[in-house]
């Protein structure tokens, strides 16, 4: 309830600043690359806006995951605003490319399995349940 | 009973549809076989797939980093894997330009056949009991019907490219390039690569960067990002003449461009060139929109360093 709130507030806050025409730039008197690439600059602003709230959530979340706060500040920080949207939300159900050696236990025990319930004769020692 | 089989076994062949269409058809100005047979290989350590995967394709980037560097890039603990968005973002943090390419088969082996190793995620189990793995797709044979690929520990894998296709297709055809500052992918379109460039200049180099954008240019010589993204790289890496030079040509060919007159103003006046510096910021502020306030700033700035 507190973190919605808050929330709430800190978008308030920053879309305040946004009209105020604040420009992140590549120094005081650049426009960033970034910026401009956006279809509109109201589209940008948004997903500034949407990232500055995303990217704490996902250094929390990776933190949480096991990931060294030195590291996951790093990481976050490399990712798009987009990346960073994404994760937020995804984070726990996105695929997460580890193992094939756990294909082998895997079929072992899927074959076990389908012999015990008599779909399969794989192994000499296991008797059908019929 | 085998009956079932055969009616099974068909409509599962009948899933990997590219695959059919490819070695019956093959497609436009794709060679029937090819294999990038330098590539280098890192045999995986349990759940890092990633890593070695990352290792392996920047290294045949010419980018010398060793899969143990990536970990603490790329690794999730608790998911025992690693993102794909975090997977774009450690290539890019260690020099490449990377991007996902189109989530086809024929792109896939496009980018093969143009050189390029591609990461490719597999779900190499089925639906309900995933099992996500990372490996880089090499070679292909269309006539053989095979994908050739460095994959776990194995150096030179020989799969069907049907087989591939399902373990692909679970994962949404999830593919990503990492190239050298310099090459451009061969199936990744103009706001593709825009996209890529614009995320590269966050996390890589200034000067890799810029060289990245002017290849690009080179493609597409009209694209206002990559136009502005070579000025302000050459900038970012000290180099304020290039940087003058690239904002002119894009207001050559952008002439109702105000960010890119604000940023030829403010690189004019630190290198002291005032009275052109003013010029282009009063052309910035004329052309007003959402830029007018940083433009008006610029101008101000330069106004008062010519007191």
């Amino acid at each position: 309830m507190i973190a919605t709130i808050k929330r709430w507030f800190v978008c308030a806050l920053l879309g305040a600043f946004s009209f105020v025409g604040f420009t992140q730039t590549v120094q005081a008197a650049m426009i960033g690359t970034e910026q401009i690439h956006a279809a509109n600059v109201a589209a940008e602003n948004r997903a500034r806006i949407a990232a500055a709230l995303d990217r704490p959530e996902v250094i929390d979340q990776l933190e949480k995951m096991g990931v060294s706060p030195t590291d996951a500040q790093a990481r976050v920080a490399a990712l798009t605003d987009e990346e960073a949207a994404n994760l937020a939300t995804k984070i726990n159900s996105m695929p997460a490319g580890g193992d094939v050696l756990g294909a082998l236990v895997f079929i072992f025990v899927l074959l076990l399995v389908t012999d015990i319930l008599g779909l399969t004769k794989v192994y000499p020692f296991t008797r059908s349940r019929r | 009973m085998p009956g079932i089989w055969l009616v099974l076994s068909l409509l599962l062949a009948g899933c990997a549809t590219q695959t059919r269409q490819l070695m019956q058809q093959g497609a436009a100005n794709l060679p029937r076989r090819a294999e990038i047979a330098a590539t280098p290989f890192f045999a995986q350590e349990r759940y890092q797939c990633g890593p070695a995967a990352l290792a392996m394709t920047l290294r045949a980037a010419g980018i010398d980093v060793k899969p143990d560097a990536l970990v603490p890039q790329v690794y999730v603990p608790q998911r025992e894997g690693s993102l794909p968005p975090e997977m774009l973002a450690a290539a890019r943090r260690n020099g490449a330009l990377s991007m996902t390419i189109p989530h086809r088969l024929d792109a896939l082996l496009a980018e093969i056949a143009a050189g390029h190793p591609v990461i490719v995620l597999q779900n190499l189990s089925l639906q309900i009991f995933p099992l996500w793995h990372y490996a880089v797709a090499i070679g292909y044979d269309l006539d053989s019907g095979d994908i050739i690929l460095r994959s776990g520990t194995t150096e030179r894998l020989t799969m069907a490219l049907s087989t591939f296709e399902h373990t692909w297709s679970r994962g949404d055809y999830w593919g990503m390039v990492a190239l050298p500052p310099g090459q451009l992918p061969e199936t990744v379109d103009e706001s593709g690569v825009a996209d890529a460039l614009v995320a590269f200049e966050k996390a890589g180099n200034p000067q890799r960067v810029h060289t990245a954008y002017e290849a690009a240019l080179r493609r597409w010589p009209g694209n206002l990002t990559m136009l502005l993204g070579a000025g302000n790289t050459a900038y970012a890496a000290g180099q304020r003449e290039a940087a003058a030079a690239a904002f002119r040509r894009t207001v050559q060919v952008h002439p109702d461009n105000a960010p890119a007159y604000n940023n030829l103003a403010s690189v004019l006046a630190e290198l002291g060139r005032l009275d052109e510096a003013r010029e282009a910021a009063q052309k910035a502020v004329e052309l007003g929109g959402p830029w007018r306030d940083a433009a008006l700033a610029t101008l101000q700035s330069i106004e008062a360093r010519r007191r």
